[in-house]
């Protein structure tokens, strides 16, 4: 997976269209509001390109020859590629959009529609992706935060976030309170916490994506 | 003619009375002949037997038994001595009920299995003849949707190409400055999905034209039966009562016998639909047949929900339809239909509900 560092601003919308005169509508009409586009013929292409780290989105057509857009939506499910879909569709029925809701599609759109529709809904999706995106970046850095604790601070860091004073910590340890002051400044530098409040938060979270990703 | 009920099989259950009578009749006519030629008994006898055979041939058990015994009394009144006296004197006397009945009996017990045999050698005929017509338009609707279906698909992508292409366009000229060479870029992909779209609905047509018609000499109220008969169940369902009023003697047209069956299907078919989406008129179709100067002319008029004047040439339109599941290509195939045949199709709004769709063919010459 290669990575592109690109400023937040420089969002991507990727199509997946099998109709040529639609797929190069829809980079026009993209464009038209100042956001990049790649295209793609076929599901296979999109999922043989390499990955870009932007908020981005995918305008995906459903009825398509060899892998449609619903299982395409699936695939990338299963290799946990987290990317908003904005559905576009001839037929509008009913069964399908629930479906592809269901798996959670951000829009489920039938052709033709109006201009505003789609690029507003692509808005909404980039907009989702960013914040997924900030989400999931502040926990990686948290994360990497945490792992370079020594197992001996990691054990301060658990205490003293459950509300023991450094005596009663002291104690449970078997050590003095003078080491433990220094574990805790020491956590405290490491973690880049500003106040043990902040350290509660940070230990919150944590915790949280380790019980929700185990 | 109201449909559902259909005068099959008459011949075999003639009114009892004439079955009497005609069997009353032919012994008098014979006692009278016989008597005033004086003719001996036992000739009269196997006269008599040859009567009681062929009234057997056509009428059943009971009153044949019946005719064999007043033919027997007749033989013995008339023409065995005494004359004029019954009684049991001479071994005819014995012999020729006997025989009479029995004659009578086995006669009328065979042709009733004759007829039963045929009967349902009939109904099976029929039963497959129907299954078979009913197979043949369930096929023909089912490519109708799906022909209908794909090309919607088909034309549905280039028109969503341009509608994107048109709002690129759009959004390039309202820009600021404006950026005339991306919308010039848009307007030229417009062009191309047009001729695209009409590309596909070339090749349409050109799929159409392939389906030859076969125009042969026919008969038309022959055909509208046929498909009066195809219907019967689901107007008898719907509890509509198709009148038919088939002009006589009417001239043959020329014309393909599926595609105008498809028509007059087309418009019964809608005509029942009309009528069953109202509950409060009568539920009447009815269908008529006339000459005309230049060929035929058919009536088919329901008494449901109607149409207003405005949409009367509308719903000859493709795709245009009144109905929540239709297609609406059914009256724009048929009016096309007819069209080939050098025919027309319209239609009327009636004075009190429903409408009227007329349809005009030329004489077969």
């Amino acid at each position: 997976m290669s990575k592109k560092i690109l400023p937040d601003s420089s969002a991507l919308v990727f199509v997946v269209d099998d109709d040529d005169s639609v797929r190069k509508s829809l980079r026009n009409l993209i464009r038209s509001a100042h956001l990049q586009v790649e295209t793609f013929a076929s599901a296979q292409e999109f999922l043989a390109a390499p990955r870009v780290d932007v908020p981005s989105c995918l305008v995906l057509d459903v009825r398509m020859p060899g892998l449609n857009g619903l299982e395409l939506q699936k695939r990338l499910a299963e290799i946990e590629i987290d990317i908003p879909i904005v559905f576009i569709t001839a037929h509008g029925d009913v069964p399908t959009s629930v479906r592809a809701m269901k798996a959670g599609a951000a829009e489920f759109l039938i052709k033709p529609f109006k201009d505003g529709d789609l690029l507003e809904a692509i808005d909404q999706a980039i907009e989702r992706d960013r914040l997924a995106r900030q989400q999931k970046a502040q926990l990686t850095d948290l994360r990497s935060r945490y792992e370079s604790l020594t197992p001996r601070e990691r054990q301060v860091m658990d205490l003293v976030v459950s509300g023991l004073l450094n005596k009663q910590i002291a104690f449970e340890l078997g050590t003095s309170e003078v080491t433990i002051k220094v574990h805790r400044g020491q956590v405290m530098t490491k973690m880049r916490a500003s106040s043990l409040a902040d350290l509660v938060r940070m230990s919150e979270k944590l915790s949280m994506s380790t019980t929700r990703n185990p | 003619m109201s449909i559902g009920i259909k005068n099959r099989s008459t011949y075999a259950l003639w009114p009892l009375a004439a079955q009497w009578l005609l069997g009353i009749a032919a012994l008098t006519a014979l006692t009278v002949v016989c008597f005033r030629l004086q003719a001996n008994s036992t000739t009269v006898a196997l006269l008599y037997l040859i009567v009681i055979v062929l009234i057997s041939l056509r009428i059943s058990f009971v009153p044949a038994a019946f005719i064999a015994l007043i033919a027997y009394v007749c033989l013995d009144y008339f023409f065995t001595a005494p004359l004029f006296t019954l009684g049991l004197n001479q071994t005819l006397d014995f012999v020729a009920p006997v025989a009479y009945v029995t004659t009578a009996l086995v006669i009328t017990w065979l042709m009733s299995r004759v007829r039963k045999s045929i009967e349902k050698q009939q109904l099976a005929e029929e039963a497959l003849r129907r299954s078979q017509a009913e197979m043949a338009h369930v096929t023909r609707v089912m490519t109708m949707a799906e022909l209908a279906a794909s090309i919607a698909h088909e034309i549905n992508q280039p028109l969503s190409a341009i509608v994107n292409n048109g709002s690129a366009c759009l959004r390039w000229l309202a820009s600021d400055p404006p950026n005339v060479s991306e919308a010039s870029e848009a307007a030229k992909e417009i062009v191309r999905d047009g001729n695209r779209a009409s590309e596909i609905i070339k090749r349409i047509r050109a799929l159409l034209r392939k389906t030859e018609t076969r125009k042969v000499a026919l008969d038309i109220n022959q055909t509208i039966q046929e498909v009066v008969l195809l219907i019967a169940n689901e107007a008898a369902s719907k509890r509509v009562t198709v009148h038919m009023d088939l002009g006589p003697g009417l001239p043959r047209v020329l014309g393909d016998r599926v595609q105008l069956q498809q028509v007059v299907l087309n418009l019964v078919l809608n005509g029942v639909e009309a009528i069953t989406s109202v509950s409060d008129h009568p539920r009447d179709l009815f269908i008529r047949s006339s000459e005309q100067s230049e060929g035929v002319l058919v009536t088919v008029r329901d008494t449901g929900v109607g149409l207003d004047h405005k949409d009367v040439e509308k719903i000859f339109d493709a795709f245009y339809t009144t109905k929540s599941q239709g297609l609406g290509m059914g009256l724009a195939i048929s009016r096309s239909i007819l069209e080939d045949h050098g025919g027309q199709l319209w239609a009327v709004p009636n004075d009190g509900p429903g409408t009227t769709f007329q349809f005009t063919l030329l004489k077969y010459e």
